[in-house]
């Protein structure tokens, strides 16, 4: 027997001239965000606990569309009309021009302006789709300034080959920050300064009291310079990612997801064995069996 | 095909127009223009001081209200006309943080700023003369082009706008005071007002909650991240499980908000806090400290709701009616009784996953910000953290940031998190002394002629840096 089941997932395939966006029974234009599955979720995820069924997961989607609600029924509410004296007062006051005439009649919807925006991406429109990672950083690099890292890493062992050593004089009023906040890292700072900058950390380290220990290796610490002018300048002049980029990632932790009781809101120990509901215990199960089971789940 | 079409006609039309010819109208007007309120008034003079600055700003709901009489009213109208909130149903013209539905905006806009009539009430809201008025917009990040686009042709095509900025809401909250907030020393001269160098801004409000590493008090684009969850969504959980439990309150949508605002609280214990709602521990001394009840307003007899000590015999006092002595008043009165609702409802700005969301909570998202960032910038954001927004504003929410986010952050690194003075106008307040460097607003702000004359595109590319 064959069984064919539609899986959550939001990627959409772009060939020229179309769009083909899966059609899941209920309106996935109003889901606020589909969780990422893969179609082996099943394989992959059994370790992570990720064991949801496509039906759990698209139980989800509604439900935190339903959170994202502004009221519980969809109501009409008209702009309140204006005394006509008051109406004519604006049209003389300024000329409606057609672009305003356009934006004011448009009925479109939030969702609406963001599928428009993810098809103009797949198409390979404008905007940043892709989040970029941390190994994204290199590309941001010049390729000149990476060869300077290079060169500064191999003249100076101790400093860490990933970090650009920062050509030009920190802004002082950083490194006060840095240095009141951290004291530790000020020393290994000025190692791979230039000279002017060491100047004026010698200064600093007068203040700071000497011990044998300030050249022990084992109790250096190698807090990473900050990026250069030059590098700074070029992450500022980036283009914003899309507001689907935006949105956070997955949590870091590997723990399981907590359960709750879906009747009192105690800890989800055991599971109903028709609809996967979570109780706390046989009180709050048996109301569940009675009342709430919705069974074909 | 918007950047090549952008690279192409910036050669065109040829680009920064000369600064010092141009006339920037020197009035000011600051609108943070939020999900839930509008935070509006002019900018002051920079002498002046924060309180003066803000006793200038007025907060107005931005949203049109149909109560149940079938009555409509409009932003400040919210205020003063509606006292039956039973039932009230809202249409917001922002959506998800952004400008979407004009028609209503515009609605708001003009009874709030644009009264024909100069009257007491808006003496401080009133614009009686855009074209002499330079404007300073806030947006949410990651605002999607089309969007962007319709905004600065309303502002600059129906009120005509003498000078226009529309700047990331959360970068104005590097130009404000914050250096007394965090202890750092006072270096800079009153003189001339500078944003702080690094700043990462938490903004957590109505509609979501994000995360700006603000340098220089521009933003660094690759790494806003946006996590969905905001105060409605709370309130709407909150509504769920209310209804779910005890009482049917899918429709009163405003009532919850102000049972959300009494009660929730963040926990710094979860597990403990928990057992010690068990229903089984109720009756318990420690359950008294965590259980609440939640009298509902009264709008017929003009009572307000308000939250006390849970009673746990009061159930069955009132089953035995009159014969238990207590008053009528009590036996009419509605009461919630709020256990682990109080703190499992906000639990999801921490822990979205407890319903489902694949998201990082708040901590965990400000380090998958910083991740992107060269390592050197670490430690400057994360000893200078400002949380901004309504949901700060709920009872250990600062601890349980500061206390998650010392645990997964570098222990070489100091971690201090600091809530805004007034988490609600700190980003009106960064703007009116924005507002004050004229220098630098002449960089970002376009002028009413240079509109007219490179029209929107132009005025879009210009706004996002490219120009």
């Amino acid at each position: 027997m064959f069984r064919v089941e539609l899986l959550a997932n939001s990627s959409s395939h772009a060939t020229p001239g179309y769009t083909y966006v899966a059609d899941r029974g209920f309106d996935p234009a109003k889901a606020a965000m589909a969780p990422a599955l893969g179609r082996k979720r099943g394989i992959h995820n059994a370790s992570k606990g990720g064991d949801i069924s496509s039906r759990r997961a698209n139980a989800i989607i509604r439900h935190l569309a339903e959170l994202d609600r502004e009221n519980q029924r969809d109501v009409q509410i008209p702009v309140p009309a204006r005394p006509a004296k008051e109406a004519g007062a604006r049209v003389s006051r300024t000329k409606t021009t057609s672009n305003v005439r356009r934006i004011l009649v448009s009925q479109k919807t939030f969702r609406n302006h963001l599928d428009d925006e993810e098809a103009a991406i797949a198409a390979g429109g404008g905007g940043l789709s892709i989040p970029v990672g941390a190994a994204a950083i290199a590309p941001v690099i010049p390729t000149r300034v990476k060869a300077v890292v290079a060169a500064a890493a191999a003249r100076r062992s101790s400093t860490p080959a990933s970090t650009a050593a920062a050509r030009k004089k920190r802004p002082s009023a950083v490194a006060t920050t840095t240095a009141t906040s951290t004291p530790t890292p000020a020393p290994s700072q000025t190692e791979n300064t230039d000279a002017e900058a060491e100047e004026d950390s010698d200064e600093r380290k007068h203040k700071l009291i000497k011990t044998e220990h300030d050249n022990d290796p084992l109790l250096r610490s190698y807090a990473p310079t900050l990026p250069s002018e030059r590098i700074m300048d070029r992450l500022l002049a980036e283009p914003a990612l899309s507001y689907n980029a935006s949105r956070a990632g997955p949590p870091i932790s590997t723990q399981l997801p907590r359960a709750f009781c879906c009747m009192c809101g105690y800890w989800g120990k055991i599971r109903c064995k028709s609809c996967h509901l979570r109780t706390c215990g046989l009180d709050c199960y048996k109301v569940h069996e009675d009342s709430r089971c919705g069974a074909f789940f | 095909m918007v950047t090549t079409k952008s690279r192409t006609s910036a050669k065109a039309a040829k680009n920064s127009p000369d600064v010092s010819t141009r006339h920037l109208p020197a009035k000011t007007f600051v609108l943070d223009n939020g999900a839930y309120t509008m935070k509006a008034g002019y900018a002051c003079d920079p002498s002046s001081s924060s309180e003066e600055a803000l006793s200038n700003c007025v907060s107005i709901p931005n949203a049109i209200v149909k109560t149940r009489e079938n009555r409509i009213f409009t932003g400040a109208q919210l205020a003063t006309h509606v006292t039956d909130w039973n039932e009230a149903v809202f249409r917001r013209p922002v959506e998800k943080g952004y400008i979407v539905n004009w028609e209503a905006e515009r609605e708001i806009w003009d009874q709030t700023f644009f009264e024909e009539k100069a009257t007491a009430r808006n003496k401080l809201l009133r614009i009686a003369h855009p074209e002499e008025t330079t404007l300073i917009l806030t947006e949410a990040p990651n605002n999607m082009p089309v969007l962007q686009r319709n905004t600065d042709e309303m502002v600059m095509e129906e009120w005509g706008f003498g000078g226009y900025v529309r700047c990331l809401g959360p970068t104005l909250n590097a130009w404000n005071e914050v250096n007394s907030l965090f202890g750092d020393p006072l270096t800079k001269s009153d003189s001339d007002i500078l944003p702080k160098d690094c700043l990462l801004v938490v903004d957590s409000g109505y509609s979501h909650t994000t995360v700006t590493p603000v340098y220089k008090g521009q933003p660094l684009q690759r790494a806003i991240r946006r996590l969905d969850v905001g105060g409605k969504l709370l309130t709407n959980y909150l509504k769920e499980i209310v209804s779910m439990r005890q009482y049917n309150m899918v429709d009163e949508t405003y009532i919850m908000n102000e049972v959300k605002e009494a009660v929730c609280f963040v926990s710094n214990d979860f597990k403990a806090d928990m057992e010690r709602t068990w229903k089984a521990n109720r009756k318990r001394e420690e359950a008294q400290s965590v259980v609440v009840d939640y009298v509902l307003p009264d709008p017929n007899a003009h009572k307000k709701g308000f939250m006390r000590p849970h009673d746990p015999l009061l159930h069955a006092k009132k089953k035995k009616g009159a014969q238990s002595g207590l008053s009528a008043e009590i036996l009419s009165e509605d009461v919630l009784v709020l256990g682990n609702e109080r703190f499992t409802v906000p639990e999801l700005l921490f822990t979205p996953s407890d319903i489902g969301m694949q998201q990082a909570g708040i901590p965990d998202m400000i380090l998958q910000s910083l991740s992107v960032l060269p390592p050197g910038l670490h430690a400057a954001f994360l000893a200078n953290v400002l949380v901004v927004g309504g949901n700060s504003q709920i009872p250990g929410f600062m601890e349980r940031l500061e206390n998650d986010l010392r645990g997964i952050a570098s222990s070489e690194c100091v971690v201090r998190v600091r809530c805004a003075e007034d988490p609600f106008l700190s980003t009106w307040l960064g703007g009116s002394r924005f507002a004050s460097n004229r220098e630098e607003v002449g960089k970002l702000a376009i002028t009413r002629q240079e509109y007219q004359e490179y029209g929107s595109g132009w005025a879009g590319r210009r706004f996002a840096g490219m120009i």
